[in-house]
């Protein structure tokens, strides 16, 4: 768009080309996203900036493959995944991610009371453990969606799978994070959770 | 239908969205230093090429000139080009040809010529006459280095009608002129299937084109094998030597248009 000073498309392009700054520029546009995708993979903040360094890395190289004027972000995505699933440890390693994300959690940001707020954290931290006992797939397709926003025609891409299938695939994955929520889950009435 | 105590998916959705933001991810480390250093040693160096840039023409110069200069008896012998250049090895020049570059090497867009100076002020700071090349006239900018013994210069033109953009430089025609005579190297040179090396004459001084796809060069700055970097890609290049001066022209252009840019330096 006007404005703005290089497009994705016109930095992957100079990057075909080798201007590594150019590259360099979409590394620091798209690293957090990146790491944050491996980390939903790995569940372990090592692994998971080492999936994504070498998803850049991996993604420069093969910029040659890469069809000109295609969406940058949701390839690169595809890439990161990869990586991460290769890296995933163990399941302990999940475990005990979620115990930090917990505790993270709890002595984050300032709560409007403290039940609440107690209210509030144990909910995050049932939904985000709901998350990580969900298979990679479904715990992608969740968090392209409704964490990092992607489109669906994004989702396509960084899936790999067909467009016509990504509205399903949310749906199965809902339906089994619904599948291993417990019985008595509930939206908190005053969470932040809800529009209003 | 569904279960009145159970979350529907609507519920779900906005659970998820509003965890989104406030999900406890560990900080982002900084990748683009890590990403662009391991792209960039072997490929088109972006922190390390602006030092090295330089040195690159300068040792790239010093390959070319060595080739010209050990690689002249071996040329004498009527064998094919591409058997000479398969791996040519000649008291510390290798010209290797491999089976497959990588195909998104290239080389950087930023070049660190030197200083950016007039003709007059660069011709008082090497220690050679520069050549201007008749046919493209005055350059539209002068760099000039000192670092290289003898010192360096660059003529840089910008694109124009016939002489098209160069990917690689982003310029038209980019010109070096320095005293190969005085810099040893040690430098290989890496071919790939989509480039050629032919052996010419430019004003009755041996040289090499190398034409078609990018190649890369190379440089060992010490016996230490681990020592070495890649520095650049350079698109289509005319060298040759004359006088204890290394010429080089890197172009878009077809060998005849380069050779005629060299027969018209004066």
């Amino acid at each position: 768009m006007e404005g703005r000073p290089l497009d994705d498309t016109a930095l992957v392009e100079r990057a075909r080309n080798g201007d590594v700054n150019a590259y360099e520029a979409l590394v620091q546009q798209y690293q957090e996203l990146a790491f944050r995708v491996a980390y939903q993979v790995t569940g372990d903040a090592a692994d998971a900036e080492d999936a994504a360094q070498e998803a850049f890395v991996n993604a420069y190289y093969a910029l040659g493959r890469f069809r000109a004027g295609a969406p940058f972000r949701p390839w690169l995505l595809r890439i990161v995944a990869n990586e991460a699933r290769n890296r995933r440890t163990s399941a302990h390693r999940r475990i005990a991610l979620a115990e930090r994300a917990l505790a993270a959690q709890s002595s984050g940001e300032a709560a409007p009371s403290p039940e609440k707020a107690a209210e509030a954290d144990e909910f995050r931290a049932t939904l985000m453990d709901a998350m990580r006992r969900l298979r990679d797939d479904d715990r992608l397709v969740l968090a392209y969606r409704l964490f990092f926003d992607l489109s669906e025609a994004e989702m396509a891409i960084a899936l790999n799978i067909p467009r016509g299938t990504v509205k399903s695939r949310l749906s199965r994955a809902l339906a089994r994070l619904r599948g291993v929520l417990p019985d008595d889950f509930r939206v908190p009435s005053s969470t932040g959770v809800s529009d209003g | 239908m569904a279960d009145p105590r159970r979350l529907s998916d609507l519920d779900l959705e906005r659970a998820l969205t509003a965890l989104g933001p406030r999900y406890p991810y560990p900080p982002t480390p900084n990748l683009a230093m890590a990403v662009t250093r391991r792209i960039a040693p072997r490929q088109a160096a972006p922190a390390p090429r602006l030092v090295l840039w330089r040195d690159s023409r300068r040792l790239a110069l010093a390959a070319a000139l060595l080739l010209i200069l050990l690689g002249a008896a071996a040329l004498a012998n009527p064998v094919t080009r591409d058997a000479i250049a398969h791996f040519f090895h000649v008291q510390g020049v290798i010209v290797n040809r491999v089976p497959s570059p990588n195909p998104s090497l290239s080389a950087p867009t930023t070049l660190n010529l030197g200083r950016l100076t007039t003709l007059a002020e660069a011709q008082r700071e090497v220690s050679f006459t520069i050549a201007v090349p008749a046919q493209l006239g005055p350059p539209d900018a002068v760099y000039v280095a000192s670092g290289p013994p003898g010192g360096e210069v660059a003529l840089a033109y910008a694109p124009s009608p016939g002489i098209p953009l160069v990917g690689q430089t982003g310029l038209g025609v980019l010109i070096t002129e320095f005293r190969g005579d005085l810099i040893p190297g040690f430098i290989t040179k890496e071919i790939g299937p989509g480039t050629t090396l032919e052996e010419v004459s430019v004003n009755g001084d041996p040289g090499w084109w190398i034409a078609g796809a990018p190649h890369s060069i190379v440089v060992h700055v010490s016996p230490n094998a681990d020592n070495f970097e890649t520095l650049r890609l350079a698109a289509n290049t005319l060298v040759w030597a004359h006088g204890g001066v290394t010429y080089r022209i890197e172009s878009g252009l077809s060998k005849a248009g380069a050779m005629r840019i060299a027969g018209s330096l004066l």
